[in-house]
């Protein structure tokens, strides 16, 4: 009963976090750009905070970096599902994939090149299907099919 | 024969030399059939691009001021892209959910324009699951809904499935986010 009330409790305060503002208010300053594009298309399945859904969504806290040593995990980030299929255009694909890498992600690995539309329109036009193989091999540097 | 039965039996005699059963088999189906068409016919049904449901009876296709800035209305502002039951009639409100039900971790966001300042917010749709539907308040805006096949922005998928084995759907919050950039409504 006691874990059930904590676990109800969370929910609600989940809810009530999202919450930050009244109903609409003056002076109040408007997401920004990355963020704005990361709310909207990403945080939907990811969370406000990336941490995604066990079992169901990776979570993107501190899990980035490693992808960001490699070519192929550098490839990996742009050709999963919810980028590759996402409703953002390349641009901005770019511009929420930079964010997350140097922020939720964890940070880039030295020597990591930014995307940009051009490289995020290369690499989402193959996405993948076998996700799970192809991330077990980004990781350990392979390119994926 | 008792009176009465002599009368029924001139009744029925009567009838019988005026009608045939076949006849009168013919007239009641003809009957039966045109009632069972009815819903058939090109009548007037509900008016389209109006809000459903919700408190306040049949929408008008102008809501008024009020009904924009109440969260118990399918007009309320915030409900711009809505598919569902609204939690404010299910004992919860537009920014909870009611007792017993949790919030799916997983979401539709969008936007809506809040008519009172202009301005576009960014919208989190969170169900409320773990409790069979409400059943009140239903209310299905779905601006920018799209189908299946853009499941991100698809209404019809039940985003309590994200909630493991409590996956019924119980109603549907309308969450704040926050403010989104000028001329970025999506």
């Amino acid at each position: 009963m006691a874990r059930r009330s904590r676990r109800v409790a969370a929910g609600a305060l989940a809810l009530v976090g999202a919450v930050a503002h009244a109903d609409g208010g003056a002076g109040e300053p408007a997401l920004d750009g990355a963020r704005y594009l990361y709310v909207l298309r990403c945080q939907g399945c990811h969370g406000p905070d990336g941490a995604g859904m066990p079992g169901g969504v990776p979570d993107l806290r501190g899990a980035l970096t490693p992808f960001t040593r490699t070519q192929a995990g550098r490839a990996y980030l742009a050709r999963v599902p919810g980028v590759a299929q996402s409703p953002l255009d390349d641009a901005e694909l770019a511009v929420v994939l930079n964010w997350l890498v140097d922020g939720i992600g964890g940070g880039a690995a030295p020597g990591f090149v930014a995307y940009d539309a051009a490289s995020v329109g290369r690499l989402r036009a193959r996405p993948l299907v076998g996700v799970a193989a192809a991330r077990r091999a980004a990781l350990a540097g392979a390119d994926a099919d | 024969m008792s009176a009465i039965d002599r009368i029924c039996e001139a009744l029925a005699r009567d009838v019988a030399g005026r009608t045939s059963r076949r006849g009168f088999l013919a007239r009641v189906g003809a009957v039966l059939l045109g009632t069972g068409m009815l819903p058939l016919l090109p009548v007037a049904r509900a008016q389209h691009g109006a809000p459903q449901g919700a408190a306040g009876g049949a929408a008008s296709n102008e809501p008024d001021a009020a009904a924009l800035q109440d969260p118990t209305r399918c007009e309320y502002w915030r409900h711009c892209a809505i598919d569902g039951y609204l939690c404010g009639c299910c004992g919860g409100s537009q920014s909870s959910c009611p007792p017993g039900t949790e919030p799916s971790p997983i979401t539709w966001i969008g936007t809506c324009r809040n008519p009172a300042d202009g301005k576009d917010y960014v919208i989190s749709y969170n169900d409320c699951c773990g409790k069979s539907a409400c059943g009140r308040c239903a209310c299905n805006r779905n601006e920018g809904d799209q189908p299946i096949y853009v499941p991100a922005l698809s209404n019809d998928i039940n985003w309590c499935a994200g909630k493991g084995g409590d996956i019924v759907y119980h109603c549907s919050t309308a969450v704040l986010v926050g403010l989104a950039p000028d001329g970025a409504a999506k």
